[in-house]
């Protein structure tokens, strides 16, 4: 289902629109939101020329900086990054940068300005393992500079984390495949259902004519929480939940008029719950440790999920999942105070006597993150993987252990923002660039 | 509620606010909803020789996200038929007794002037406009081409002061090197008052794929009248220059870029005793005058006065000629940092355009201002969006020496 079948999207700006709203731009010195943004999209700079007309310009600097700037203007937490850093707020309410960014993305597309070229044919092969931001991003930015860059995706589409993490009504499947398209524009191949799981199958790339290699593979295998009732049919996780949404329509069916608990409290959670109430859930919980000032989840996804009538219970914890007959029909659980502030570990919690609760509910959503596939290390059996199971890399060129393979992402940082995946795939092809220029010298 | 009334050449406005001769008192019944808004007068769109209009005949000249801050025009004088024109403005003599009905001519030879003139009279209205102002008529001998040839404008003052009785103002145009010489002219032809400005000349834009100037008149445009809130510095400093002419003398009617009470004011402040409007009206609509009329009322109110009178020319004192400040006293731009929200312009604009005399602290995203260096140009206050109240204001420093930036090393 897109935006437009739920009759849901907020609408994007319109040429105007974006001109004046960066009208009310402040044009600060040193601007902060530049700062703030960690792919180094450079918003001051792009608002500044839409300001003064210069729209190609400013579509140009957002494309230039972020191959996926016009998704990362829609997904993007701005409330946490550029516009919450935004000097307007202090008089006024923040420049919606997040708007004007997608909007510029989708104006180039409209009056077929594309300002990305690729260099000069270098005839020097780079992998990149998975076609999720991070792995985009990278294989954008070294086929910019002419390496022949392939792209190896597990899935039947590219797109990793955006086209099956984020649920359709926040990201266009439409955007999304446009987006993608200025990727594969600049000659980047992307092979799809080619999974690399077999034993060393992701550091045999070196051999196989592949000068370098970036992993981009994400986190991949969702958490449940280990509590009686986890395996009780329509027990399920987010990503598994998105992942039928976005790609197979029967998931509509699958909750309609029916009572849904999420385990979670993160921006996912919300989204989940959200799109449970948008598929005509009757009522949906979303039951997190934390207190509600605490939540982990962007305001603008917890706002999102309120105004949809998401419940959310925070400081609660479901100790227990029931089920007749091997089918969820509810859920018991507590209210629970921390021991010590700030710290969300199991061993941290203590549950408040006396306030036991059951919720009949037919679907439990553990939404409480992923972590790496177990096969990531059988592909890479020399790199080194830190005690989380995650790559170990250099923070500052994204090398991993083994000379030549790089990795960045979620894969080496653990759940993190989609522009902060951008920026890795940035970085690592610098290092990449760098590497092998010195190797062919 | 103060009154607002004002006596102007014999003749008694209910206020100072008139729709100037243009699209906004092109019909009878257009103008008595203006009177019934607020509106004290109107100067009738300028009656003269049968003629037709351009089409399109206005551009908008917008700024940023603010529509419409100025406005092009190539409409011409009335092109509907002379016998409703004087139907129209005997009606509305007939229904509305107290408000002031003066009309624009504009005659194309001397004959013309004196019969359009008498037929204006012979209506009942209260006074005449002459316009020597138009800038964009599309024959010549008339409009701003008489306001630009003095001789042509004091002839054809006396042709109608010979011909009628009814006072008469000459409406000049702004496109001269000096307004009040062609003032003096019309004075000297037996006019009663002055007008000023008309539109300016002005061209708000060309077309980047055609190459052709707004408005497009089917593939032509054309440098045109050009009025608006954009011109009210221009208007503003004609009515000073008229009023401070001492051998002039005659009351003034301001016209130009009048959008607020503030802009009324200030008009009147600079010596006129009428104010007129046109583009605030095409931009917000007749009900401009209601927010007029309570502003100005308040005003007063607050200052003080009981008369219009009391308030037409008091600014003129402190104006003067740049020769005349006193140099001797200087200052600086004074920062309220703890308002400060980091933007940085202040820096940007006096790095790039000042004295240089700020340096930023990045840490603290705050400006550190050295005084000694800074010339007070100000700058810095223009661009600081706390306004309101200003952050950065002018502060006077006793003693302080102009900073003369050194030589590049």
């Amino acid at each position: 289902m897109t935006k437009k079948e739920f009759g849901y999207s907020e609408r994007g700006f319109e040429l105007f629109q974006a001109i004046n709203e960066a009208d009310r731009c402040l044009l600060c010195y040193d601007a902060p939101c530049t700062k703030a943004c960690p792919a180094d999209v450079d918003p001051a700079k792009f608002i500044r020329k839409l300001r003064l007309k210069n729209i190609k310009g400013a579509i140009k600097t957002v494309k230039e900086n972020n191959i996926l700037g016009g998704i990362c203007g829609i997904v993007c937490p701005v409330d946490k990054l550029c516009e919450e850093a935004c000097a307007n707020t202090e008089i006024d309410r923040p420049i919606e940068i997040g708007k004007i960014q997608s909007f510029l993305i989708e104006y180039g597309w409209q009056i077929g300005f594309n300002p990305i070229t690729r260099a000069k044919e270098k005839n020097i092969k780079v992998a990149v393992v998975g076609s999720g931001p991070a792995g985009l991003t990278c294989a954008a930015e070294l086929s910019k500079e002419g390496y022949d860059v392939t792209v190896f995706e597990e899935n039947d589409k590219p797109g990793g984390v955006l086209r099956y993490g984020i649920p359709r009504f926040k990201l266009d499947e439409d955007f999304l495949d446009r987006e993608i398209q200025d990727v594969l524009s600049l000659g980047v191949k992307i092979k799809c259902n080619f999974p690399l799981k077999e034993k060393g199958s992701i550091e045999n790339l070196l051999n196989e004519g592949f000068k370098a290699v970036f992993v981009g593979c994400g986190l991949t295998e969702p958490y449940k929480a280990d509590i009686p009732g986890a395996n009780l049919k329509n027990v399920t996780t987010a990503r598994e939940f998105l992942r039928a949404f976005n790609t197979n329509e029967k998931t509509v069916e699958m909750v309609r008029n029916k009572n849904v608990a999420i385990i979670g409290g993160g921006s996912v959670a919300m989204n989940v719950g959200v799109t449970c109430k948008l598929l005509k859930a009757n009522r949906v919980y979303c039951i997190a440790l934390e207190s509600m000032e605490e939540l982990p989840a962007d305001r603008a996804d917890l706002h999102e999920a309120i105004d949809n009538c998401v419940i959310i219970k925070p400081q609660s914890q479901v100790k227990e999942i029931i089920g007749k007959d091997g089918v969820v029909t509810g859920v018991r659980g507590s209210e629970v105070e921390l021991i010590e502030p700030g710290v969300f570990t199991p061993s941290n919690i203590k549950e408040i006597p006396g306030t036991d609760f059951s919720l009949q509910v037919d679907m439990v959503i553990f939404a409480i993150g992923s972590g790496p596939s177990p096969e990531i290390k059988d592909a890479l059996p020399s790199v080194k993987f830190n005690e989380r199971g995650l790559i170990e890399v250099d923070e500052k060129t994204l090398e991993t252990s083994i000379k030549g393979i790089y990795a960045g992402g979620d894969i080496a940082n653990g759940p993190g923002l989609v522009v902060e995946a951008v920026r890795d795939g940035k970085k690592a092809a610098r290092s990449i660039i760098k590497f092998l220029n010195e190797e062919i010298q | 509620m103060k009154d607002l009334s004002i006596n102007v050449c014999g003749v008694k406005f209910p206020n100072p606010f008139m729709l100037s001769s243009s699209a906004v008192s092109n019909t009878a019944e257009m103008i008595a909803r203006g009177f019934e808004k607020g509106f004290g007068g109107v100067s009738y769109k300028s009656l003269g020789r049968p003629t037709m209009n351009p089409s399109p005949r206005m551009h908008a000249y917008s700024y940023g996200s603010k529509r419409l801050v100025g406005l092009q025009n190539v409409e011409q004088i009335t092109d509907r038929p002379i016998e409703d024109n004087l139907s129209d403005i005997r009606w509305l003599k007939k229904h509305y007794p107290d408000n002031v009905v003066m009309v624009s001519i504009m005659g194309f030879s001397k004959e013309q002037w004196r019969e359009l003139a008498v037929m204006v009279e012979d209506t009942g209205a209260d006074m005449i406009e002459l316009n020597f102002s138009c800038p964009h008529m599309s024959v010549e001998g008339a409009g701003m081409k008489v306001g630009q040839a003095f001789e042509l404008v004091r002839e054809f003052t006396h042709i109608v002061r010979e011909s009628v009785k009814i006072p008469i103002f000459a409406k000049l145009t702004a496109n001269v090197t000096d307004i009040t010489e062609p003032a003096m002219y019309a004075k000297q032809g037996g006019a009663d008052g002055i007008t000023a400005i008309n539109t300016v000349r002005g061209l708000t834009g060309i077309g980047l794929d055609d190459f052709v100037p707004y408005p497009n008149i089917f593939g032509k445009g054309a440098i045109s009248g050009y009025s608006g809130h954009c011109i009210k510095p221009i208007s503003l400093k004609c009515i000073v220059e008229l009023a401070k002419k001492k051998e002039l003398g005659l009351p003034l009617a301001g016209c130009g870029g009048i959008e607020t009470w503030i802009d009324a004011v200030e008009f009147l402040l600079a010596g006129a005793s009428l104010v007129q409007m046109t583009t605030s009206v095409i931009k917000y609509g007749q009900r401009v005058v209601e927010d007029m009329i309570e502003g100005l009322s308040y005003y007063m109110e607050e200052k003080g006065f009981n008369k219009i009178e009391e308030i037409v020319g008091k600014a003129l004192p402190n104006i003067c000629e740049t020769s005349e400040f006193d140099l001797s006293r200087q200052g600086v731009a004074n920062y309220d940092l703890d308002r400060c929200i980091g933007c940085g312009r202040c820096y940007i604009a006096c790095h790039d355009t000042g004295a240089d005399a700020i340096q930023w602290d990045s840490e603290k995203r705050r400006p550190i201002l050295d005084e000694d260096k800074c010339f007070s140009c100000m700058i810095c206050s223009f661009v600081c969006p706390v306004s309101d109240p200003p952050l950065i204001t002018f502060k006077e420093v006793k003693g302080k020496k102009v900073y003369l930036p050194p030589p590049a090393k």
